[in-house]
């Protein structure tokens, strides 16, 4: 039988949540007996292909202008879309900045941290994404087919969601594999 | 009422008429899941959790407030039921700030274990991220109203528990907001910090600086004590965490605190700065320790104090404090010498009952503050003027933190005024400590059958008085041992006695305030750290149960080894 073909891209993320999914350890040989990794950011090819894969996995909350391509992009090219990780499911910590103004968030991050040099800019390139008024979750910007919250998700909710997928059937987290945190 | 037959989640029952869904369903074992509902407190059908369906009603009912009535037949988790369930949940979530990684409550949350278990995953709805502020300016617990779900149990807790109706509510809809008195910062309000709205959130919007982070309900272990900072003896439950208490609460199934505690029982001994007491330290000249005084081992502390007390024979004196435990006191009273409280006692006084002040209608309270101390029984005087119209007659000098609860107040040597009101009243009951022993003598002859509810100072006095120790009275003795526990403040007469005597010994938990006074300090465990009893206010022996494993010598060890060694 053909392979599943499963790709994933990250946006707002800080790749705790790939950092869970190897934590499936040595269940990555059995897994690539039944699926193919076309592209994932940590690997050689970083986009799937045009042709579209069957399993898109998202990380990371939509924050900016390149992040809302890069998810639609995966949309388009996946059957099922996977939100893994609370920022892709909710928003998750990269919500924090909807408190305040993005001209406020740009130049504390850039100018008034206090490890920062005096005299720094907020660097304005029109080759830097721009920053939405606020971020939103994968699911307010296209239509995910299953969420896998955490933060990060256990990575025996990831190899629980991919084998029951394998198996024809919708994964239905519970106990220990349902978290938040 | 006479009973109704009911049928919930198939479960056939009789049950008493008037009673509410909710409560049927717990008497026949059927689970619905709540959130603004407490048992201890009214409830008031907000948070809508509670929804079930009840058949030939038009809309789905809160069970917490819906009364049953003849042949009602509800259904709990019927699809209706779980879709509304799970809309519920998903508006709660959407309304605020919910996040669960970096809340301290995460794994103890009554909200997240809703969400677990309706299995939600995601939501349904934008959210419009109220920027809404955290209140820190309480000494030793916080309020992130980000996380508030305005189930209103703090409100509802601090009104009808304590009495204290401090907290409130501004605007309405998504802009309603908990509030402390007319909206000021809670550090700079009525609240007393006695904790019960902290006690009884169910989320993570009140969080007491000790406890955060440090465990979730599976990493915790509970263990039932009873405190003995005050005489009352509120029950309580320490929260454990690998072998460290890191909170305290009130024990919901004990008398006479039935689940409350104060400021001083639930935060003091968790906040206390003083260095504690680990081995004994002996005063030895021309040192460079600290107060002269260097480490020791306990062969060559106890000898010393043994040696000392042995030699000053009918000149000893051991003075024990009402942190003790019975059992230490049962043993001190084999040292040499006389054997005094540390605390000021009432002689004659006999136990009081605190239910009396549920159901006095007029309590004369003689010159205590019992927003200081006893803070319980403060709690009940004035959940009585809040609710049951009780009146509160103050005989105090100067600043009292009771004032706003006082029908009248008066100077102590106006008494009259006090039984002249009292004298019309049902159930009139008169408050005093030791200190106002005279003036509660004067009270209860002019009011005969007034009950009279005298508030030991110290912890377990009674139960020192019961073993025959009996109050301080400055004396000539020269040897001094102290059993001082986590005593703060050196009473004035203990100090001038110490300060003449030639040799002073301390047993206790802390360094401060004994350090410039003894010769000898050593080392006695935390009242979390010991088992023990103690004899309450109301004359009821109850148990400490250590909650903590520790290297330290038991109270009772202290002295017995130091008995032994003063009859060689």
């Amino acid at each position: 039988m053909a392979k599943v073909t499963l790709c994933s891209d990250w946006l707002d993320i800080c790749s705790g949540c790939e950092m869970s999914l190897l934590d499936i350890d040595e269940r990555i040989v059995e897994l690539i007996k039944h699926v193919q990794i076309l592209s994932t950011p940590v690997t050689d090819l970083k986009h799937p292909p045009k042709e579209g894969v069957d399993v898109g996995i998202l990380t990371g909350a939509v924050s900016n202008d390149h992040q809302l391509k890069v998810a639609q992009m995966i949309r388009e090219r996946a059957k099922l879309l996977i939100a893994l990780g609370d920022c892709a499911v909710f928003g998750g910590i990269c919500t924090m900045r909807n408190f305040f103004d993005t001209e406020e968030v740009l130049r504390r991050a850039y100018v008034e941290t206090e490890s920062t040099a005096p005299g720094q800019e907020v660097p304005r390139s029109c080759e830097i994404a721009k920053l939405f008024p606020q971020v939103r979750a994968v699911n307010q910007v296209v239509n995910v087919d299953l969420h896998i919250p955490g933060c990060p998700p256990p990575a025996d909710a990831i190899w629980y969601a991919i084998t029951e997928l394998l198996a024809g059937r919708i994964p239905v987290l519970t106990d220990d594999l349902l978290t938040y945190d | 009422m006479a009973n109704v037959n009911v049928t919930i989640d198939e479960k056939a029952g009789a049950v008493p008429g008037g009673i509410t869904v909710l409560e049927a369903a717990r008497l026949l074992g059927v689970d619905i899941p709540t959130l603004c509902d407490h048992p201890a407190i009214a409830p008031i059908g907000a948070c809508r959790i509670c929804l079930v369906e009840v058949e030939n009603q038009r809309v789905l009912q809160p069970a917490c407030t819906f009364p049953v009535s003849e042949g009602m037949t509800v259904h709990t988790e019927s699809p209706k039921v779980l879709d509304a369930r799970r809309f519920v949940l998903q508006l709660l979530f959407s309304e605020r700030n919910h996040y669960c990684m970096f809340c301290q409550m995460s794994g103890s949350c009554e909200l997240q274990n809703l969400a677990y278990r309706y299995g939600l995953n995601h939501w349904i709805f934008d959210r419009p991220f109220p920027r809404l502020p955290v209140d820190a300016s309480r000494d030793f617990f916080a309020m992130d109203h980000n996380r508030c779900i305005l189930c209103r149990r703090c409100i509802r807790a601090c009104d009808q528990l304590v009495g204290n109706g401090t907290l409130g509510l501004k605007h309405r809809g998504a802009s309603t907001m908990v509030i402390a008195d007319m909206d000021v910062p809670f550090g700079e309000s009525s609240c007393v910090s006695c904790g019960t709205c902290l006690q009884v959130c169910p989320t993570g919007t009140l969080m007491d600086r000790a406890s955060a982070y440090m465990g979730a309900t599976k990493e915790i272990t509970r263990v039932t004590s009873t405190c003995n900072l005050c005489s009352i003896g509120c029950g309580v439950e320490l929260v454990v965490r690998g072998n460290r208490v890191i909170r305290v609460e009130g024990d919901w199934d004990t008398e006479p605190n039935k689940g409350l505690i104060c400021e001083i029982g639930r935060f003091h001994l968790l906040f206390d700065k003083r260095a504690r007491m680990r081995q004994p330290l002996v005063k030895a000249l021309g040192t460079t320790g600290q107060d002269g005084l260097v480490a020791a081992s306990w062969d060559e502390a106890l000898d010393k104090v043994a040696a000392e007390l042995a030699a000053a024979g009918a000149k000893a004196c051991t003075v024990v404090s009402g942190y003790a435990s019975s059992e230490t006191a049962a043993a001190a009273c084999q040292l040499p010498g006389d054997k005094m409280l540390m605390e000021p006692a009432a002689n004659g006084a006999s136990p009081a009952c605190l239910d009396a002040l549920d159901e006095a209608d007029v309590v004369i309270v003689a010159g205590s503050d019992l927003a200081e101390n006893h803070q319980v029984a403060g709690f009940a005087i004035k959940r009585g003027v809040r609710h049951r119209g009780a009146r509160l007659l103050l005989l105090a000098k100067g600043k009292n933190g009771l004032d706003d609860w006082a029908y009248h107040k008066w100077a102590p040597d106006q008494a009259d005024k006090a039984v002249a009101i009292a004298r019309e009243a049902q159930a009139p009951v008169i408050v005093y400590t030791a200190d106002n022993e005279a003036l509660a003598a004067q009270l209860g002859a002019a009011l005969p059958d007034a009950k009279r509810v005298y508030l030991p100072a110290g912890g377990n006095t009674l139960g020192l008085a019961a073993a025959n120790i009996a109050a301080f009275q400055a004396n000539d003795a020269t040897a001094y041992y102290v059993v001082a526990g986590e005593a703060k403040e050196i009473p004035p007469d203990l100090r001038v006695a110490l300060e003449k005597a030639r040799f002073v010994a301390v047993q206790a938990s802390f360094r401060e305030p004994w350090e410039g006074l003894a010769d000898v300090l050593l080392p006695s465990p935390l009242l979390f750290e010991k088992t023990g009893s103690v004899t309450n206010a109301e004359g009821r022996t109850v148990q400490i149960v250590a909650a903590v494993k520790t290297s330290l010598k038991a109270e009772d060890q202290v002295v017995k080894e130091l008995i032994a060694r003063t009859h060689r």
